[in-house]
């Protein structure tokens, strides 16, 4: 991506709080209409990073780049980011009307009352609230809240629209709907969202590309299928919650685990020696078994029904819970028994080995 | 219907009600009761006596003295509550959305407080030597060379009632009004910046707006107790400041029992206008 098409660009953006550094050098940039969601767990700095775009923040070193112009050190209300707040944090005292006419009504940019009107009814129309124009934003449920926070920022017509985990305070239903309403409206819009989460799932669902947070570093960044099927690091594995992690020893093309030695010659560059193995890429054989490919010995504890797939658990000997998802669609769940011993195995080139001799 | 119900479900047993109505029955209706009745009694020189009649309600009406009290008190109750406004929000604004820590803010009103660790009647008194013609103000400032007379209207005219009335209701104000600007989210105030809204805007669109019932809040107690005062026009004033409430006190004092009652019935309808209005601005039932 080059520098004319992005939309905004950090720059070795650093900013700590009484010593502890938020954000650690990042640099990012995003491309006009693009979707580009922002995964890392609590505390990795992805709400700080998108404080310090919105202007609500100030980076101790770096600067901040929007529409190639160097927005670092403007105030937040010239900026003209959308953002859209984790709570929604609408105005308490206003109607779903006033609430999305706001930034119109009292912004830097003075709008005509016509326009004004006909444009927070349009919306208002593109976010399905027509009818509510005049409750207050205490009388309507969670998910129409969420859409007047989306319509109060979009009537303003932002390049760039940053969600601080939006989803994060409505019910499961919801979300999924929600999911499929945000990629719709900012496809309709033709705006670039930069999408917070700490949810794997909604990052992998919605983004155009994804990127990963840890600790206020940028540890990756691609397609959500990259992501998913090649994690650039054993922490990357472990944000994305379908992996097996299994520590050991890489060593001349080899990996030596729990499950014994594996032939590694495609390991990744990583900080420490981890195998990763997805969940459902294992498959559980019964003991008497002589298993094709490497094979661990683990106790059965419990299954967990998720519908569309059940989850097993088992245990190894080093006390370390493994898990396998069956999907119901390759047929019936084999059933195990409690406290008894299976062999896990896997195809050879389905394990993704990090170690500090990778390349 | 079903309304009903669930509220009787909801309170449970309604005789815990009861100790809350022989209070509010033993100390505020019958005495109110009294008061109105004793207003129409016939009063003479010495004695009293329950006959019926209006000349005592003749009598306020009809006197200089009386009526002027009552525009006096309703004067003296305006500016007041102007004064402690004025002062009031802004610090309010500083304590309850300025400053940011929770901790420091609790420590900056309880700094607020700290006078009324002293009793009321010396708070008053103290603005004496602080005011009068050898007081604190003037000897400052002719050190100073500001002025070159001591000024004198600072101390036993109206003006000194207003500035000691003012200090020590503004805190009444500060309280309700730091609760209310504490309340309001602070993502708010960010998505309206983040909406293009300069500070202004801001203020007047959204934080005074949800500061609104605070300030009702405490306007109504500066009110109340401005409007019932005695003390401070009485030791301010030099006895030229005469409120409601300084006439009832006289007329106790002299044992006119029928005139202090007309007093104070119509110091409690002017209360009870006054909160009615305020309570007419914003709906405090919703908003706390």
């Amino acid at each position: 991506m080059t520098t004319q098409t992005a939309i905004f660009r950090i720059d070795g953006v650093t900013k700590s709080y009484g010593g502890v550094k938020a954000l650690d050098a990042v640099t990012l940039e995003a491309g006009v209409n693009e979707y580009l969601s922002l995964l890392g767990p609590s505390g990795s700095g992805k709400t700080t990073l998108l404080r310090v775009i919105a202007g609500f923040e100030v980076p101790d070193s770096g600067r901040v780049f929007f529409q190639g112009r160097d927005i670092t050190n403007l105030p937040a209300h010239e900026r003209g980011i959308g953002f859209v707040f984790q709570n929604f944090a609408l105005f308490p005292h206003l109607t779903v009307r006033q609430n999305v006419a706001f930034g119109m009504a009292h912004g830097a940019v003075s709008v005509s009352a016509e326009d004004t009107a006909q444009r927070t009814q349009a919306v208002i129309d593109m976010v399905g609230l027509t009818g509510m124009e005049d409750r207050g934003v205490d009388q309507i449920s969670g998910g129409q809240r969420q859409r007047v926070a989306l319509a109060r920022t979009l009537v303003m017509q932002p390049k760039l629209v940053l969600l601080d985990e939006p989803l994060g305070a409505l019910d499961a239903n919801l979300r999924g709907r929600m999911r499929n309403e945000l990629r719709a409206i900012r496809e309709k819009m033709g705006v670039t969202f930069l999408h917070v989460t700490g949810s794997e799932t909604e990052a992998l669902a919605m983004g155009d590309s994804v990127v990963v947070l840890d600790r206020g570093r940028i540890i990756q960044r691609g397609a959500p299928d990259d992501i998913y099927s090649t994690p650039a690091s054993p922490d990357v594995a472990h944000f994305l919650n379908r992996f097996n992690l299994f520590d050991g020893k890489l060593s001349g093309g080899t990996f030596t685990g729990p499950f014994g030695t594996i032939a590694a010659p495609q390991a990744t560059r990583a900080s420490r020696d981890v195998c990763a193995i997805r969940y459902d890429r294992l498959q559980v054989l019964p003991l008497s078994a002589t298993p094709t490919g490497p094979a661990l010995k683990a106790t059965y504890i419990a299954n967990e029904y998720l519908g569309s797939a059940v989850m097993n658990f088992f245990e190894t000997a080093d006390g370390k819970v493994v898990e396998v998802e069956h999907h119901l669609s390759l047929g019936a769940p084999q059933t195990f028994e409690p406290r008894q011993d299976y062999l896990l195995t896997w195809a050879a080139d389905q394990a993704i080995v990090f170690g500090r001799e990778g390349k | 219907m079903s309304d009903a119900t669930v509220a009787t479900k909801r309170q449970g047993p309604s005789w815990l009600i009861l100790p809350g109505i022989v209070w509010m029955a033993l100390f505020m209706v019958i005495p109110i009761a009294m008061i109105c009745y004793v207003s129409f009694w016939t009063q003479t020189t010495f004695n009293i006596s329950s006959t019926p009649t209006l000349a005592s309600w003749k009598q306020f009406f009809a006197s200089d003295t009386y009526t002027g009290a009552l525009w006096t008190t309703v004067r003296i109750w305006l500016i007041v509550l102007a004064t402690t406004f004025i002062i009031g929000y802004p610090t309010a604004l500083f304590v309850g959305l300025f400053v940011k820590s929770k901790t420091l803010s609790t420590v900056l009103l309880v700094i607020c407080v700290i006078p009324f660790w002293t009793s009321f009647l010396i708070r008053v008194l103290a603005w004496r030597p602080m005011l009068g013609k050898e007081g604190a103000i003037n000897i400052i400032l002719l050190k100073l060379h500001i002025i070159s007379q001591p000024i004198e209207v600072l101390l036993f005219t109206e003006l000194s009632v207003i500035i000691g009335m003012s200090q020590i209701y503004c805190v009444f104000m500060v309280g309700p009004i730091a609760f209310m600007l504490g309340r309001i989210d602070r993502n708010i105030i960010e998505a309206a910046r983040d909406l293009g809204a300069g500070f202004g805007r801001i203020f007047w669109k959204i934080i005074f707006p949800l500061s609104l019932p605070g300030v009702v809040v405490g306007a109504i107690f500066v009110s109340v107790m401005v409007l019932g005062e005695f003390a401070t026009s009485g030791a301010l004033s030099g006895r030229k400041v005469n409120l409601l409430g300084n006439i009832i006190v006289t007329q106790v004092g002299s044992l006119k029992w029928a005139m202090a009652s007309v007093t104070g019935v119509i110091l409690t309808v002017v209360m009870g206008m006054v909160i009615a209005a305020f309570l007419r601005i914003v709906d405090l039932k919703q908003e706390l």
